[in-house]
């Protein structure tokens, strides 16, 4: 009996084993999570000095942001040239305060920096400001601690500059909790550990087995238990091990055939290269850009429109004009030829679909049919676009009656008829000729 | 055995049939790819390769069954452009705006919003603003919006000069762009131009 104990008490070692690596491993991670968050408000602390009155750089905060962003930024040529440091580059300190005021007055009067500024930027007039003396400084306060205060976060790596937007994505994800690579190494070092410790374990059972065996005077049932041999051969030719093959093989190769066979004719997943390496991700994930501004079309007509390299021009005339990705579009818009994108949303032509009909007045999500496109790298078919799919949301969705005269009589008589929502199926949702005619 | 051969035989026909989904590159296998391919023109779904389709193709004139560009047109296209010297007007009776683009002057000056103001029509405007101009302007018109921090460039509506321009001046702006701003006027409507010139005005006053 003592021998059946020694077995039991093995496995429960391996089990004990197993639990304290888990939850050693589990440790490990809180206290890095831990450690991080930690470094994060040391650094914030960090960050903050006192050499500025608050006061007067957020009052010329307030004016610089509202006035003079649209043409300048602190630390790049935007219409007017980079802000920083600019006191620096003057050595009147009253003039370049006359020449915010009033630039063409300073330029007419022959100051040769200001003409030199002027030719530099085509003749661009900046237009005369009426500010007070105490709002002049307020601004050039701003301006001096926006210029050192750039400084320190940008090496950080703030990556707020468009031309590192696409590439500034990897230091992003890894904020939350652990990341998915370590987690892998972690589970494959614990499979390894946890194969080591069987492997030990059998090696021990077979080493007391062989040291048991040489023993006299051990019981007839003990000498069982050790003897216990698994026979393979046996088991595999037995009649219910065969059958049990057969059912499996037979289920699995019908089970696969008949999914195969929903799959002809569907495009769900379909992903093609398009031939400008646009990402949905950065323009509606990172930057929030409203479906709407560039498929202008989709809420008053049947298609949601590709749309045409101008609305691209809309910020791509300023924006990563380097990219070669971006010098695709100028040069469909130099040879006025379109640029010929790859339809991934192929409904049959025996079926009809009006975009407007369920944006406008079903009032329905772009997400909806389209999925997560805010996080797609690359666009791929999200919905199956079968039949089946349009009848069943037809059959679930509840009309969108709310301030629609259209339907104020449709749903004074379906009240009469019985007190449930009015679905899109009980106004002929499920017509057939609704759809295909 | 005869059964295996069965076993078999179905195997491989579910394992043919396995290829025939959509994944990356591949579209999948058309069931009566004669259904899906449009006869008539259709938008986004022009095909321009005169061979596409010849194998099952039934058409008089020898080309492949999918072919559906518009051979009368430049570069296929299937939509016509307007007849020269045409003007389109919209169903309000709008015509197209046409004061030049430097003539912003001009607009803010005499260009007047034909529609009158009513909630309807602000409570559209702000939602027209959110899909148009918040994502560089920002709800509240701050210039605070995700595209327009990084654009740079982008002033407050509520500060200024910008807080005085008349509604002309904004229809303008929008329609033909000013400074970095790109011209709008080919994405939205005329007569939603002025809806967002409703709340534009609304910002202004913030």
């Amino acid at each position: 009996m003592s021998l059946k104990r020694l077995f039991i008490g093995l496995i429960r070692i391996q089990l004990v084993c197993c639990f304290l690596f888990l939850s050693s491993v589990q440790g490990s991670m809180l206290y890095a999570q831990d450690a991080e968050e930690q470094e994060e408000e040391s650094a914030e602390a960090e960050s903050s000095d006192s050499d500025y009155d608050e006061a007067v750089v957020n009052a010329g905060r307030s004016i610089f942001e509202g006035e003079c962003t649209v043409c300048h930024a602190i630390n790049e040529k935007v219409i007017g040239p980079a802000l920083k440091n600019v006191e620096s580059r003057w050595d009147d300190r009253d003039l370049l305060k006359q020449f915010i005021l009033n630039s063409q007055k300073v330029i007419q009067s022959g100051h040769e920096y200001s003409v030199k500024l002027y030719e530099q930027y085509d003749r661009t007039v900046m237009p005369s400001f009426d500010y007070n003396d105490e709002e002049l400084e307020s601004i050039l306060a701003y301006i001096d601690y926006a210029s050192n205060q750039k400084e320190q976060t940008a090496s950080s790596g703030g990556g707020a500059s468009a031309s590192e937007g696409g590439g500034g994505e990897g230091g992003g994800g890894s904020t939350a909790g652990v990341p998915s690579e370590y987690l892998t190494i972690i589970l494959v070092g614990l499979i390894i550990v946890l194969i080591l410790i069987l492997v030990v374990l059998l090696l021990i059972i077979s080493v007391l087995g062989k040291f048991l065996n040489n023993q006299d005077g051990i019981e007839s049932e003990d000498k069982e238990v050790i003897d216990q041999r698994f026979n393979i051969g046996s088991f595999v030719q037995s009649r219910a091990f065969i059958s049990l093959v057969i059912f499996l093989f037979v289920a699995i190769v019908t089970k696969t055939g008949i999914d195969a066979l929903y799959t002809v004719g569907i495009q769900q997943g379909y992903a093609p290269t398009q031939p400008i390496a646009f990402s949905h991700k950065l323009h509606a994930g990172e930057y929030e850009i409203e479906c709407q501004y560039c498929h202008t079309s989709v809420e008053k007509s049947k298609s949601a429109n590709i749309p045409s390299a101008n609305i691209c021009m809309n910020c791509h005339s300023e924006i990563k004009t380097d990219s070669p990705e971006i010098q695709k579009i100028y040069a469909a818009v130099e040879n006025e030829q379109p640029i010929e994108w790859v339809r991934i949303h192929n409904l049959p032509d025996l079926a009809y679909f009006n975009h407007a009909q369920h944006v406008t007045v079903g009032g329905l999500e772009c997400e909806t049919c389209h999925g997560d496109i805010a996080e797609m790298e690359v666009v791929y078919q999200y919905s199956s676009l079968t039949m089946g799919w349009c009848i069943e949301c037809h059959q679930e969705s509840e009309v969108n009656t709310k301030d629609n005269a259209y339907y104020d009589k449709l749903v004074e008589f379906h009240k009469k008829k019985g007190g449930e929502p009015m679905k899109v199926t009980d106004i002929g949702g499920l017509e057939c000729s609704k759809c295909h005619y | 055995m005869l059964k295996i051969k069965y076993i078999f035989l179905v195997g491989l026909f579910s394992a043919a049939l396995i290829g025939c989904d959509a994944k990356g590159e591949d579209p999948g296998t058309e069931y009566a790819p004669q259904m899906y391919h449009s006869v008539a023109y259709e938008p986004l779904t022009q095909i321009t390769d005169q061979s596409a389709g010849s194998w099952l193709s039934s058409r008089e004139d020898g080309k492949g069954e999918f072919f559906n560009s518009n051979v009368n047109n430049p570069g296929g296209i299937n939509m016509r452009e307007p007849v020269a010297n045409t003007v389109r007007r919209d169903a309000k009776g709008m015509l197209p705006y046409r004061v030049h683009k430097d003539s912003i002057d001009y607009a803010a000056e005499f260009i007047k919003n034909p529609l009158e103001s009513t909630d309807e029509y602000l409570t559209e405007g702000k939602r027209l603003y959110q899909n148009f101009c918040s994502s560089c302007h920002g709800e509240k018109g701050d210039g605070q919006g995700k595209v327009g921090v990084v654009y740079k460039g982008v002033p407050k509506y509520n500060t200024g000069r910008i807080s005085k321009v008349s509604e002309g001046h904004i229809f303008h702006t929008i329609f033909h762009g000013k400074g970095r701003m790109g011209a709008h006027g080919s994405q939205i409507s005329q007569e939603d131009i002025w809806k967002i010139v409703f709340h534009v005005q609304e910002l202004q006053k913030q």
